[in-house]
């Protein structure tokens, strides 16, 4: 047998030297921006005209796929070619959008009806992602490692897996979804250094969030979140409609005309950000109306029950962090320029927010620190992100009444088990449904799946005992496993999302989409699996170099055997085997590092003094 | 079909044990979270993120239960309840024994307070908080002691109480302003 080549304790680099490229992505529902760590400092990347801002519209037209400015300019001409604000319905049920006027759904599914057939939310996001990643690699040389993708904080499970299917469509390697609030935060938290209880109000296009933060040496642990997922610039854009169409008498418009009242409406709001009335001339948007003056306090008043709204979720979220102090207040997002936004906010929290950092890139630069850091580039600012789920987690039970498994505001990530059991004689079958909400009905909460435990033992009822654990990793996606506990089968799990698109449908177009890159496909993914192969390789190396002594002759044997088998199949060039070859080793490697992840647990606090572990922290 | 619930499962982690600090009902909150920290410093899922799957996996459930032990620890009623579970306490059973008539008798009165609260009566709530308050300060010094003398069964009735107070407490929050 082929003796495994033991490297020197430390000469083993699980990370390759060079700098990789990992990019924070801010993909928002008005507008998308891309940034990268430089140097130690975050630069926001702009396209050929300098602007850094990418409008988040994509029009999807007879002659192609047209993404950005180019594409709103589109949108007065064809409205139902040319979707905007995707956003709002990602992972998002055909009912709910189907309330939009401007867009026009496909006849079944999910789906916008576009010259270019039907189109998903999901797809319009991944053309945007792909136009931003397109900037990147036209600007910088080197290929994209990875991407954190910002995402709201109240954002619940569906849209978040639509988020990451998105992202999965434009080819990207998503590091981790990072919620706005937080990226905000760091952004912040990692040029003025300070400690404390910070409260980020992040108002975007589309969106409301707001997070309450301790900052601790590094550690930004989120203590609550809270927000509106359907609240943003957008609404306030609708109101301003409302009042010019009052004060014009305007009848029915079309759907050109409402695109074009809509993009005048929002002039018509930036401007009011700095005058305290404006003249709107309506003729050369709509054809007739004649001139009409809309007034900052109008526009206000237009709007109070919507600042209300954001400010009923701050006080809930205050309550819920359980501080009694704020110590700094960070505005986020465009919609925050609104004068009466900053004063409402400086009002409730007593505190003057700090907009220092452009409210629409701040985002975009906390998302980058944090991929430089993922990435494993070694001279990236050290900081950990303690996040939360925004939503609580259940099952339905009796009644349809909602068994709550995983509480808002608990720490990610997280691992809950429950336990099921049968209601009838020799049940071999139970369907469990999963919603995510606060309120005490599933039908006021937000269905998120449905899986079926099949194959349990047929007992008495009330005797079998299925474990079923839900996990929310760092990224606030679900995982859900079953077991039956006493036989120890263990339950098929299938998971049939509530909507949106199921797995096979992501792989479906990724299938579509490839088929016309098939060859530079297949070099690509033997390349990035050689690669995957060697870092395993590495790994286990160093990690059998230092901690070898925790297996015992046998098991270090049967490790061997697998790394060599592993070495060998990167010789070749048969992708299937190499890929079964990482998993077997991957599998394989599991008793070692769970033994080591054991060592350090227990070197990590032993016996040391409060002191140390300040010093510890501050290193 | 329907989903019978029934109840959480798995054997009780001792998270003392965990974060390397004494088994005692008096914590020291601070010093918990800067294990907390230190811990999370090192095994949170971010710090692996270049490493095996394997590895990976095995850092989000680490980091898991680092955030599960903090959880069951930073707070008093939660803590409370991790040191019965410690002690192998049924505590189904324990919940669901009667309490005192008298102690009973308190807490509709001033469920029944609580509930008639005029929302704006700023003075009122705040005598019935500081009376909520007081109870559940004593009732948390009961359980301390008990657990002390390791009387778990008068800890466990102490629990019982512990929690009927927790419900006060959110009502008598309830009826108030937020911030």
């Amino acid at each position: 047998m082929a003796l495994l080549q033991i490297s020197e304790p430390g000469a083993v680099a699980n990370q390759p030297a060079e700098r990789r490229l990992a990019l924070g992505i801010d993909l928002g529902t008005t507008n998308s921006l891309v940034a990268h760590v430089s140097d130690g400092a975050v630069k926001v990347l702009t396209d050929e005209n300098g602007a850094a801002c990418l409008p988040s519209v994509v029009h999807f037209g007879d002659e192609g796929v047209v993404v950005g400015s180019a594409a709103e300019a589109l949108a007065v001409s064809a409205p139902h070619d040319t979707i905007a604000s995707a956003k709002r319905y990602l992972g998002r049920s055909r009912e709910e959008i189907a309330s939009s006027s401007y867009i026009k759904l496909a006849e079944s599914g999910v789906a916008f009806e576009t010259s270019q057939g039907p189109v998903t939310p999901v797809e319009v996001s991944a053309a945007l992602l792909g136009a931003l990643r397109d900037r990147a690699q036209l600007s910088l040389s080197t290929p994209i490692a990875g991407v954190v993708i910002t995402v709201p904080a109240y954002f619940d499970d569906a849209q978040r897996l639509a988020t990451r299917q998105a992202a999965e469509l434009s080819g990207l390697n998503v590091l981790r979804l990072l919620n706005e609030p937080t990226a905000a935060a760091v952004a912040y938290g990692l040029d003025s250094g300070d400690e404390g209880v910070v409260a980020v109000y992040d108002l975007g296009g589309g969106t409301f969030d707001v997070s309450i933060l301790r900052l601790e040496r590094g550690v930004f642990e989120v203590l609550a979140t809270g927000g509106d997922s359907a609240l943003g610039g957008d609404d306030f854009d609708r109101r301003l409609v409302e009042i010019i169409r009052d004060s014009a008498g305007l009848g029915t418009l079309s759907p050109a005309e409402e695109r074009a009242l809509l993009h005048c409406a929002r002039t018509v709001k930036e401007a009011l950000t700095t005058e305290a009335e404006i003249e709107v001339g309506l003729d050369d948007v709509v054809g007739s109306g004649g001139t009409v003056t809309v007034t900052r306090q109008l526009f206000n008043s237009a709007c109070a029950d919507l600042v209300n709204r954001s400010l009923d979720a701050c006080r809930q979220c205050v309550a819920d962090a359980g501080v009694s102090e704020i110590d700094q207040v960070i505005l986020v997002g465009g919609s925050t320029r609104m004068p009466i936004v900053a004063e409402v906010v400086a009002a409730l929290f007593g505190k003057e927010p700090l907009s220092s950092i452009d409210p629409d890139r701040v985002v975009a630069m906390g998302a980058a620190r944090q991929a430089d850091l993922l990435i494993g580039n070694r001279d990236a600012e050290d900081l950990l992100l303690l996040d939360v789920i925004p939503l609580s987690l259940g099952v339905e039970t009796y009644g349809g009444l909602v068994e709550r498994i995983v509480p808002r505001n608990t720490t990610i990530p997280v691992a809950r088990a429950q336990e099921f059991t049968t209601a009838k004689d020799g049940q071999t079958g139970l369907i469990v449904h999963v919603v995510q909400g606060e309120r005490e009905r599933v039908a006021d909460c937000r269905s998120l799946a449905t899986f079926e435990l099949a194959g349990i033992p047929p007992m008495v009822a009330g005797a079998a005992r299925l474990e079923v654990t839900f996990q929310v990793d760092a990224d606030g996606l679900l995982e859900v496993k079953a077991q039956e506990a006493t036989t120890q089968a263990t339950a098929s799990v299938v998971v049939k999302p509530a909507f949106g698109l199921a797995e096979d449908d992501i792989a479906d177009m990724l299938r579509a989409g490839y088929e016309h890159a098939s060859e530079d496909m297949h070099a690509r993914q033997l390349a990035e699996a050689k690669v995957e192969a060697e870092q395993l390789v590495a790994g286990i190396q160093a990690a059998v170099a230092g901690d070898g002594d925790l297996l015992n002759d046998h098991e270090r044997e049967s490790l061997m055997i697998a790394v060599n088998g592993l070495v060998d199949a990167s010789q070749g060039n048969d992708i299937e085997s190499l890929r079964k070859s990482i998993e077997v080793t991957g599998r394989a490697s599991e008793l070692l590092a769970a033994r080591r992840m054991d060592r350090s647990i227990k070197s990590a606090l032993g016996g040391i003094s409060v002191t140390t572990l300040e010093g510890e922290a501050e290193s | 079909m329907s989903v019978v619930a029934a109840g959480f499962s798995g054997a009780p982690k001792d998270y003392f044990e965990l974060f390397q600090i004494e088994p005692r009902f008096d914590v020291d909150v601070d010093d918990l979270g800067q294990r907390f920290r230190t811990l999370q410093r090192r095994f949170h899922p971010d710090k692996y993120s270049g490493g095996s799957a394997a590895e990976q996996r095995l850092a989000a459930q680490v980091s898991a239960d680092i955030n599960a032990g903090y959880q069951a620890l930073k707070d008093p009623i939660s803590r409370a309840r991790h040191l019965l579970e410690r002690q192998a306490c049924d505590l189904r059973a324990l919940e669901r024994r009667p309490v005192s008539g008298d102690f009973l008798m308190q807490q509709m009165q001033l469920r029944d307070e609580a509930e008639s609260l005029d929302p704006n009566d700023d003075g009122g709530r705040e005598v019935l908080t500081a009376k909520a308050q007081a109870l559940m300060t004593s009732e948390l010094l009961s359980f301390q002691e008990a657990i002390e003398k390791e009387d778990y069964e008068l800890a466990g009735s102490a629990w019982v109480h512990l929690l009927y107070l927790h419900k006060l407490n959110k009502e008598v929050a309830g009826s108030s302003d937020l911030v």
